[in-house]
């Protein structure tokens, strides 16, 4: 861990299986957790102990979770909520979002899309920060922002590099053509209409030349996504 | 009988038959009563005259009768002044006394005759009405008539008749037609409670079940179907709270023990047993989302000022399932219109509208091809597919839930397009179902679009 020690989180979950579950895998990302079952106790420990996040289910055995989260705003306590829920109804992300939840996970969630949205609300690079980024055959150094295949270390353009930190950040999900803009050009107005083709399309020559074994896909209409080579 | 719409035209239409009809009754009673009373006037003056005469009837020592009238009386029965006439008759039949010239009887007698009889003859062009008395005088027998012209009648009586219906009648109209209008604002008044819960009932929908009707001010006749419609409105209340609740409940009690479940395997030591395993519950978290969707959304309903962007909706939909379908060597890609397309509806539904038609793309299409969404400025989605096409006997089932093409295909519920088809309705939004050639399947939805 960057900061020598782990962060504190608290877990509002009445399911004692799967918060020692979800405290266990936290742990394994250098989080410590503590676990509490009802809106009551959590209500009386928020008041002495102060913690980075909070996971909180929303049926909870003494009432709902957004109740607490109501609770919690109004005491204007600045701690970033992900909230849990077995309520996947097609109202409730509104709903949840709108009483102040900062983010949202429908059970059954992905404990890596869990700690992935966690470290985007503690706004942290996580244990990432100084990592290496992998794919396949590909390797970025975010620390010194170097891309490596089969350990090889490779020679590309600034705004190449840049392009492929982002893919690889976003390993597995789309990244639409705007936030490449944003990401490259800043909020710069000038930029020629097919500049992130350009750029992208030459990262992917270079890429296949390097005889990497992953591959920049085109979402048409949508963005790009990076992936290994089937 | 005619229906009518409405109380107050009910009220006016049969208000206005019993007013004519009361008239008629009225005026017919009243011209009766009236002719039985001047009737009855005239015959009791005749009575009155009869023995007034004969009280001047007195028996001469001769045997012979004497009729000694003053003279007030003899004006009274002059023939000049012709109105009232009077005859006296003896046992024999004989007119003995008469202020007629031919000295005949004002009406024939017969031995029936009683003592007191009003009669009434048509004599020449006059019409006589009078009364016949009968008295003793000095051991004799004799009948003394009295009778009046009825052509000259009194006229202040034949005035009242006359003039009864021109002036007494008329009144008896405006008195019936305020009455009427009087009428309509009570009942207008009365129905007002109504009118007024009437537009309360117009705001109670699936989103405002809470409402319940007034019953303070609604008249007690009307109540009990007021209290009705509040008790309806109550087991609808609850039976879309059950259906609610279930789907709540359900969800929480299929998808915690889910959640345990994929956790633990992910923090299990061997990471390719997880894998598999992981790939299992995946498998059985869309199924049983698609049953909580179906399930929720026949309970649901869409709030009609809800707006969602289409072109944005397609966007989520293609950036969750691009992954999906890359690793099965598909593409996806989004074309038709750059600007957002707003429509009326719940942009969370429209997500998983579109998003259960790409599923079902996607499965359907080759390996190396591409699901195409197309997104038009009418507010039209459409996912094209390169896949098998649905045969015209299919179009019939594919919309079934739980029916599926082929039994053995992975990943296929047969929940998906029931989904869409409900989510479509919702928003009465229309399905088109389209065969590409050389093969391939187009499904479209035309929402409706927003007004800029």
């Amino acid at each position: 861990m960057s900061n020598g020690w782990p962060m504190r989180l608290l877990i509002v979950e009445d399911n004692v299986e799967l918060a020692g579950l979800l405290a266990k895998g936290l742990k394994a990302a250098g989080y410590e957790a503590d676990i509490l079952s009802t809106i009551d106790e959590a209500n009386t420990v928020l008041r002495t102990t102060f913690y980075a996040a909070l996971i909180l289910d929303l049926g909870l055995p003494d009432g709902d979770g957004l109740g607490l989260l109501r609770e919690i705003r109004h005491r204007n306590i600045p701690m970033p909520v992900l909230v849990l829920t077995a309520r996947g109804g097609l109202q409730d992300r509104v709903h949840g979002l709108r009483s102040g939840a900062d983010d949202y996970l429908v059970k059954p969630f992905a404990l890596e899309e869990l700690i992935a949205r966690l470290e985007a609300q503690l706004r942290r690079p996580g244990h990432l920060l100084g990592g290496v980024l992998r794919i396949a055959n590909l390797e970025f150094d975010t620390g010194n922002r170097q891309a490596s295949i089969n350990g090889q270390p490779q020679l590309l353009s600034a705004r190449e590099t840049a392009v492929l930190e982002l893919l690889m950040r976003s390993k597995g999900r789309v990244v639409s053509k705007k936030q490449v803009e944003d990401h490259i050009f800043g909020h710069s107005n000038d930029i020629s209409s097919n500049a992130v083709e350009v750029y992208v399309h030459r990262l992917r020559k270079q890429l296949a030349e390097m005889e990497a074994k992953v591959q920049v896909h085109t979402i048409r209409g949508v963005g790009y996504l990076l992936a290994e080579n089937k | 009988m005619p229906r009518f719409k409405s109380i107050i035209s009910r009220i006016v239409i049969l208000h206005v038959v019993a007013v004519a009809v009361t008239s008629i009754l009225m005026s017919l009673a009243l011209s009766w009563l009236l002719n039985y009373a001047t009737n009855n006037i005239h015959n009791q003056a005749m009575k009155k005259q009869a023995i007034a005469l004969a009280e001047h009837l007195e028996i001469q020592p001769d045997g012979k009768l004497k009729l000694s009238l003053t003279p007030d009386l003899q004006g009274l029965y002059s023939q000049p002044y012709g109105r009232y006439s009077y005859a006296v008759i003896d046992s024999q039949n004989r007119v003995v006394f008469s202020s007629l010239k031919d000295r005949v009887p004002l009406f024939p007698r017969d031995a029936k005759s009683g003592d007191v009889e009003f009669l009434q003859r048509n004599r020449g062009d006059a019409t006589v009405s009078g009364a016949s008395v009968k008295r003793v005088v000095g051991g004799q027998t004799v009948w003394v008539q009295a009778g009046e012209d009825l052509d000259n009648r009194d006229v202040l009586t034949d005035d009242i008749v006359a003039e009864f219906f021109r002036s007494v009648g008329w009144i008896i109209l405006p008195i019936l037609f305020i009455l009427l209008v009087i009428d309509i604002a009570i009942f207008r008044r009365a129905l007002k409670p109504l009118r007024q819960a009437s537009q309360i009932a117009e705001t109670i929908g699936p989103l405002r079940a809470d409402i319940r009707l007034p019953t303070k001010e609604i008249p007690r006749e009307v109540r009990p179907l007021v209290l009705a419609v509040n008790q309806a409105l109550d087991r609808l209340e609850e039976g879309f709270r059950v259906q609610r609740d279930f789907t709540a409940d359900a969800a929480h009690e299929l998808r915690t023990p889910l959640s345990i479940l994929r956790t633990r395997m992910e923090t299990l030591e061997d990471q390719q047993v997880g894998k598999a395993l992981l790939n299992d519950i995946e498998g059985m978290t869309r199924i049983i989302n698609q049953l909580l969707d179906i399930a929720e959304l026949d309970s649901f309903v869409i709030d009609p000022h809800e707006e969602a962007d289409l072109r944005m909706v397609c966007t989520e939909v293609l950036e969750f399932l691009a992954p999906l379908a890359l690793a099965q060597g598909k593409e996806v890609a989004l074309v038709g219109t750059a600007n957002s397309v707003l429509v009326r509806g719940n942009a969370e539904m429209l997500n998983r509208a579109i998003r259960n038609l790409a599923e079902n793309a996607i499965r359907h299409t080759s390996p190396g091809s591409t699901v195409e969404f197309v997104v038009e400025e009418n507010g039209t989605v459409s996912v094209l597919d390169d896949g098998p096409g649905i045969s015209d006997e299919e179009r019939d089932f594919i919309f079934q839930r739980f029916w599926r093409r082929d039994r053995g295909m992975a990943g296929s519920t047969g929940l998906g397009l029931p989904i869409v088809q409900r989510i479509a309705e919702l928003h009465t939004a229309t399905i088109t179902l389209t065969n590409r050639k050389p093969r391939g399947a187009c499904f479209s939805i035309k929402f409706a679009r927003l007004s800029a």
